[in-house]
């Protein structure tokens, strides 16, 4: 399973937005093969967190080591290159555009002709329909259509579906299941599964403390901005789990237990 | 019922709105002027401003399509004529051209790069750069005008610069359809346009899929400058002088062009053509009233009344299209 150099270490890491503190000395890692479960408040700085691995946030002090590399510049283009795909958190969909157009967004594929590359539409059409089909978009929803005409449930499922597709080395799930019906999130967390197994790092974000309890390997906890548990997942009971989330630190849960 | 036939029609084209109006203009404006209006003579001179404001306009589409806007380009549109007019019998007048559109360019990446590595509004930048260039403008031409003598306007550069006529037409509108079609493809059949409107969209979101949000503007803003920049080399072509006030206000024809042609103010949703469309109307408008012998002052009263009428007219189409 998880290989003793982490494919992403974080040192005590920093960010701030303007004055406001959001993340305060954080220090994880994460291995390739794993599923970790980013649990926490809300508030508690679990975006923050994820959007600083993949570059869309530069931190203000700490470093992260992607694959033994430090990482200097933070531009979502440079994570993507290096194989970190994400599902974000209300953003991720430009709702002017073509479900296709948002499809390939920044890796459009292109067709020469006489050296100029245009747009590969057949290849943006084909390959985008075919996987909203997959994921279960209803037939009368066109790769074609605008993003803006889809529901809150479409709007995931094209995100899910094309991160999946894109998949590579890392898959960041900013809350992945809200907006979905029940059988759709059971598809969403079967898949999360098998990236996993297929190597991938799985890096999920939920609210849902049982169904993460259930899935990953291991936890981290957050709240307001710092790391306060960081555990496998086996060695916590649920209970356990919950009260750390409701309370804070376990430690504090613990003497009171005792 | 036709109007679901219609609907999907005009949510995809935001220049339906513009093309009624403008078929409502010409049959109006040709019953009211007892052929004042509609003939030969007068219509090229409508497709010549339409030349000079439309490729003006396509510029600033593009700048709206990002979400920004450029309210400078009447100033550079200005200081390229100047530019032109003062090089053209110095050295050849090709290179007098392409040095004026590299000025042109080079105002549009001021603006650009102020605006994105500052975050500055582009408003406040853009007014900034009206106001620097408009008073260069005025200093480099020191109340005077700058001219070519019609004799020396000979040869093949100042033929095609705008210089004059092929089929009655200003040779103006020759660059006005090359730059229509060289952005088309660039806008809608190519990654840069796909980006362009992404940012213009939402910036997160275009950002968070890897889109190079500053350098996407910048492009913008570049491409802006560099066609009001042909454009002021085209105006000057035409008439051969040039003054500090030069191309004044124009940027706000080209604004009321963009939105007429249904380009929206908040971004991501453009039309060039109607962009094109839109300055043909202004243009019409504007001769119409000069034939008729309306008092030109009456032209900046008469656009802003038709600017909202029509910003409102397109804003409830769409609403109703979106239903
Ligand atoms: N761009 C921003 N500018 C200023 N403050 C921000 C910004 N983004 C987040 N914050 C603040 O940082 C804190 C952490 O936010 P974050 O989105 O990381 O929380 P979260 O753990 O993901 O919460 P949730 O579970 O509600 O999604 C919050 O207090 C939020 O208000
Ligand atoms: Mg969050």
């Amino acid at each position: 399973m998880s290989s003793n150099h982490p494919l992403i270490r974080v040192t005590n890491l920093d960010l701030y937005f303007g004055v406001f503190h959001a993340l305060k000395s954080v220090s994880v890692d994460f291995h390739a093969g794993e599923f970790v479960g980013l649990v926490g408040d809300n508030g508690a700085g679990k975006t923050t967190l994820i959007r600083v691995l993949c570059g869309i946030y530069a931190p203000s002090n700490g470093e992260v080591h992607f694959d033994g590399k430090r990482v200097t510049n933070f531009h979502p283009k440079l994570a993507i290159d290096q194989g970190i795909e994400t599902i974000q958190q209300a953003v991720g969909l430009c709702d002017n555009l073509s479900i296709a157009r948002n499809f390939y967004l920044g890796r459009e594929p292109v067709k020469r002709i006489l050296g100029i590359p245009f747009l590969d539409f057949n290849k943006m059409r084909d390959k985008s329909t075919r996987v909203i089909r997959t994921f279960g978009l209803r037939d009368n929803v066109s790769a074609d259509d605008e993003v803006e005409q889809l529901s809150g449930g479409e709007r995931q499922t094209v995100k899910i579906g094309r991160a999946v597709e894109f998949k590579n080395r890392v898959l960041i799930m900013d809350e992945p299941t809200n907006h979905l019906s029940v059988r759709e999130r059971e598809h969403v967390n079967e898949l999360a599964i098998q990236l996993k197994e297929q190597g991938l790092l799985v890096i999920y974000i939920t609210h849902d403390i049982s169904q993460v309890h259930k899935l990953a390997d291991r936890i981290v906890i957050m709240e307001n901005g710092e790391k306060i548990e960081d555990t496998q997942a086996d060695a916590m009971s649920l209970e356990e789990l919950e009260a750390v989330i409701r309370h804070g630190g376990r430690t504090v849960e613990k003497d009171h237990m005792h | 019922m036709p109007s679901l036939a219609i609907k999907p029609l005009v949510r995809r084209h935001t220049e339906i709105g513009i093309v009624l109006i403008s078929i409502l203009l010409v049959l109006v404006f040709t019953a009211t002027s007892e052929g004042r209006w509609a003939n030969a003579y007068n219509i090229g001179t409508i497709l010549q401003v339409t030349a000079t404001l439309g490729l003006m306009s396509l510029g600033v589409a593009l700048v709206i399509g990002t979400g920004e806007i450029d309210i400078s380009v009447g100033s550079t549109f200005g200081i390229a004529a100047i530019i032109y007019l003062w090089l053209a019998v110095r050295v050849d007048p090709a290179l007098a051209a392409l040095v004026a559109v590299a000025a042109g360019a080079a105002i549009g990446a001021f603006n650009g790069v102020l605006i994105a590595r500052t975050g500055t509004p582009s408003l406040i930048v853009t007014l900034g750069s009206l106001m620097i260039f408009r008073g260069l403008a005025i200093a480099l031409t020191s109340g005077f005008a700058i001219s070519i003598p019609y004799k020396e306007r000979g040869g093949f550069s100042y033929f095609i610069l705008g210089g004059d006529k092929i089929y009655n037409v200003n040779t103006g509108l020759i660059w006005l359809a090359a730059a229509l079609i060289v952005l088309t493809l660039m806008l809608r059949y190519m990654a840069w346009g796909n980006r362009l409107l992404a940012v213009g969209g939402s910036v997160e979101s275009a950002h968070s899929r890897g889109v190079r949000v500053n350098r996407t503007k910048i492009s913008a803003f570049i491409i802006c400058g560099l066609l009001a920049g042909l454009g002021g080399v085209l105006e000057a072509g035409k008439l051969g002088s040039a003054d500090g006030s030069m191309g004044r206000l124009m940027e706000l024809q080209a604004i009321a062009a963009c939105v007429l042609g249904g380009c929206l103010l908040a971004g991501g949703r453009i039309s060039l053509i109607g962009a094109i469309m839109g300055a043909f109307v202004l243009s019409s408008i504007q001769s119409y009233l000069i034939v008729m012998s309306v008092q030109p002052q009456w032209f900046v009263l008469l656009l802003g009344v038709i600017v909202v009428v029509a910003a409102l007219g397109v804003r409830s189409l769409r609403r109703w299209a979106l239903r």
